[in-house]
């Protein structure tokens, strides 16, 4: 099976668990949790395609899942949209956003491009809390979000809309994933180790990094249309910079650098989120405690850490195989002569 | 004494319901099973840390008077009444989730929803959802309860509402406006809906009440600004007889101590909405004496035995001063008492809106020692609104006025006509 398709068998495969959940009787609380793990772990696995794989750190991703959030909110209430063409419409909404924002971002290296994805972000914030008569402002979109039913699917029942938002978010995570193992993935990767020798190889740099800034928010953008769709409203907040600092937060405490780092660290934020808030109101300051120990302790995410070790026990297995094939060559050698 | 569930064993139901799936092939069926205590549980959503987290504590405080004493005295048929307070840190998308996880992880069968506005609408689309009985004791939003676009047949409101105070605000201003010749206006308030929308109703209705005012400067700092010079500067210079201010809390308090160096308070007549409450008296160095402010909470308003008792009881259960959101949370608890008692403790949430819809409770927060749960909109009235004079120390509100309710009333139906919400 080549690694396409053993992708894709395991993209299935974790459908297939996703989908058993409410088989098994599991409690809303757990649908509810894995449906608000999976909006979050969108975003924090499309900023990594960023972060991660284009050494692009974007501090205004946010932007993204609120335009995805608010074009599929808005379109639903406007009771002119199926939620097919809305989720459309939104994720069109959110690519052409980008587009905008990335022409003007990626040509700028580091610390600048950082600064200005956090500039146009709070441009976007802005507006939403500014233009009261459209977005509803500060108090985000009231009345709820309608949810008529399509090709006999309700999303207004629970466990269809958990189906709903399993298959989209596997259906992301399979394109990410494809993505990054693709000739364009490697080619991401060759930008962040070294911008100067792919453009010297006849990379086109910009467009490149234009096309992942547009694919990442896109993604970004689906993780909102999901929390929209569970909290049924979109709220400012879904925009502001806290909400990219914590997807960055999400990122460390998983890892940047395997592919499902970033949802692992999605989860662990979660768990961290609705543990510590049932015993103290001191939320920031654990997960402030936790990412301290991960960053002087660790000093990478968790998934990193296994996925070296791994790497490192594969190394030193190789050296002992090569070792011994060198010892008993030179056995044969010392018999030989 | 009613318990605050701070064990939180909820949440390790989450955790073994998640060990559970994992084995579910071996076990067949999740480990997860609600407690079935006699308790009657009520979910709290609040804002517990940050800036307002002075919400969440007074308002569990205003709970807690009222749910001690019933625990104290038998409970409801027996049964305890026992408060799970979730802390949302202010974000609408937290207060949905923290919300259906009270209701079903916790096994909470009312919901008191002492969130800030933006939380309480999303409180409001979760309630829709579910059904149980909710409270919204903190949100003075109008539309929450006005627009019938958003309507939840199961969701109150004992929270005052910005309507209401700036019909009550508006009418007070406009005495005081033709009295003192009180023409030219400047307001300073906070640069978000709220802000807005309840500067604009109270000049509306100042100018309604006193056809000679006019805004002739609006200042608008942003949310949580740490510094106010230029906003006072723009304030003094405007030369206005008088100024409207809606800012709160934090902002309130920065902006105070910065006019006071300045001699503001001196220079025109002031009005602040959300001035007379203890949290901003005890948190300003020099409290400005002589400005208009209006009625939150304070002991002497009204000046009966029953609020004096009220206010000594909170300070000594609950170790601080209570606030505006303290009695709004006593009253959501004091109804939801009165509800479970007639409905036997049946926690059914239509039976019990049932019984709230309309009902009257006593209580020295309501204008004559009541107050009413108006059957057509689901939201309280007929509480204590209107404004005083500051004094630089306790009680620090005099001549305090309470609004009339039948011009309020009258008003208020004409707002809602012109804002589509009432044919």
């Amino acid at each position: 099976m080549t690694g396409r398709w053993r992708d894709l068998a395991l993209a299935g495969a974790g459908l297939v668990i996703l989908l058993l959940v409410p088989l098994f009787g599991a409690p809303p609380a757990i649908r509810d949790f894995i449906m608000f793990g999976m909006a979050y772990g969108l975003l924090a696995m499309s900023l990594n395609l960023l972060i991660g794989y284009s050494g692009l750190v974007s501090f205004g991703h946010a932007m993204f899942f609120a335009s995805g959030a608010y074009a599929f909110g808005l379109a639903m209430q406007s009771g002119k949209f199926s939620i097919p063409a809305a989720f459309a419409l939104a994720i069109v909404f959110t690519a052409v956003l980008a587009l905008i924002v990335g022409a003007i971002c990626v040509r700028l290296n580091e610390i600048y491009f950082a600064f200005l994805t956090l500039a146009f972000q709070m441009l976007f914030y802005n507006v939403i809390l500014g233009w009261v008569s459209f977005t509803g402002g500060d108090q985000g979109l009231m009345g709820g979000i309608p949810r008529p039913k399509f090709l006999g699917i309700d999303l207004a029942d629970r466990t269809q809309l958990y189906v709903f938002c399993s298959v989209a978010f596997i259906i992301c995570i399979a394109i990410l994933r494809q993505l990054v193992t693709s000739p364009f993935g490697y080619t991401l990767r060759l930008i962040r180790d070294n911008q100067e020798r792919a453009a010297f190889l006849g990379v086109n740099v910009p467009l490149v990094k234009l096309t992942c800034f547009v694919i990442s928010a896109c993604v970004a953008g689906v993780g909102g249309i999901l929390l929209t769709l569970f909290v049924s409203g979109a709220y400012p907040n879904f925009g502001f910079w806290t909400t990219s600092g914590e997807a960055i937060f999400m990122i460390l405490l998983g890892g940047s650098n395997v592919f499902l780092g970033p949802l692992v660290g999605t989860v662990i934020l979660r768990l961290l989120n609705d543990i510590t808030v049932t015993y103290t109101s001191h939320t920031e300051l654990v997960l402030g405690i936790v990412i301290l120990i991960l960053v002087l302790g660790l000093r990478k995410g968790p998934l990193d850490l296994i996925a070296e070790r791994l790497e490192n026990r594969r190394q030193a297995a190789a050296q002992a195989v090569r070792d011994a094939a060198d010892a008993g060559a030179a056995d044969t050698r010392k018999g030989g002569s | 004494m009613s318990s605050i569930d701070s064990r939180r064993t909820g949440r390790r139901q989450i955790l073994k319901g998640a060990g559970a799936l994992a084995t579910a092939g071996v076990i067949g069926m999740p480990a997860i099973v609600k407690g079935q205590s006699g308790a009657i549980k009520i979910g709290v959503p609040t804002i517990l840390s940050g800036r307002v987290a002075v919400l969440g504590q007074t308002s569990v405080g205003g709970l807690k008077v009222v749910f001690d004493k019933v625990n104290e005295t038998g409970g409801i048929n027996g049964r305890k009444i026992e408060l799970v307070v979730r802390d949302s840190k202010g974000a609408p998308q937290e207060a949905a989730k923290v919300t259906r996880d009270l209701i079903n992880n916790d096994g909470c069968q009312i919901i008191i929803d002492a969130e800030a506005s933006s939380g309480a609408f999303a409180v409001q689309e979760v309630i829709r959802e579910i059904g149980v009985l909710c409270i919204h004791s903190n949100s003075e939003t109008s539309s929450l309860t006005a627009d019938p676009k958003l309507h939840v047949p199961t969701a109150f409101r004992t929270a005052r509402q910005g309507i209401h105070d700036a019909i009550g605000g508006g009418d007070y201003a406009a005495k005081i406006a033709k009295a003192k010749g009180l023409k030219k206006w400047a307001t300073c308030s906070p640069d978000y809906a709220y802000g807005r929308s309840n500067t604009a109703e109270f000049m509306e209705y100042a100018k309604h009440f006193d056809g000679n005012i006019q805004v002739v400067e609006e200042s608008w700092p942003k949310l949580f600004q740490p510094d106010y010079t230029e906003v006072v500067t723009k304030v003094l210079n405007a030369k206005a007889d008088a100024m409207y201010s809606a800012l709160w809390g934090g902002d309130l308090v920065a902006f105070i101590d910065q006019a006071n160096l300045y001699g503001l308070f001196d220079k025109q007549a002031s009005f602040m909405v959300n001035l007379g409450d203890y949290g901003v008296v005890d948190q300003v160095k020099q409290f400005p004496q002589g400005v208009y402010s209006g009625g939150r909470y304070n002991r002497t308003v009204p000046p009966t035995k029953e609020n004096e008792e009220w206010y000594q009881n909170y300070v000594k259960t609950q170790k601080h001063k209570p606030t505006n959101w303290s009695w709004e949370n006593d009253v959501a608890a004091q109804m939801v008492v009165e509800a479970l008692k007639k409905t036997n403790g049946d926690t059914n949430g239509k039976k019990l809106a049932e019984v709230i819809k309309g009902m009257t409770i006593k209580t020295q927060f309501g204008v004559g020692g009541s107050v009413t749960m108006r059957a057509e909109d689901n939201t309280l009235v007929n509480y204590i609104i209107g404004y005083g004079v500051s004094l630089s120390k306790e009680p620090y509100i005099a001549d305090f006025q309470t609004s009339p309710w039948e011009p309020i009333y009258e008003l208020e139906k004409q707002w809602k006509k012109k804002q589509g919400y009432a044919s």
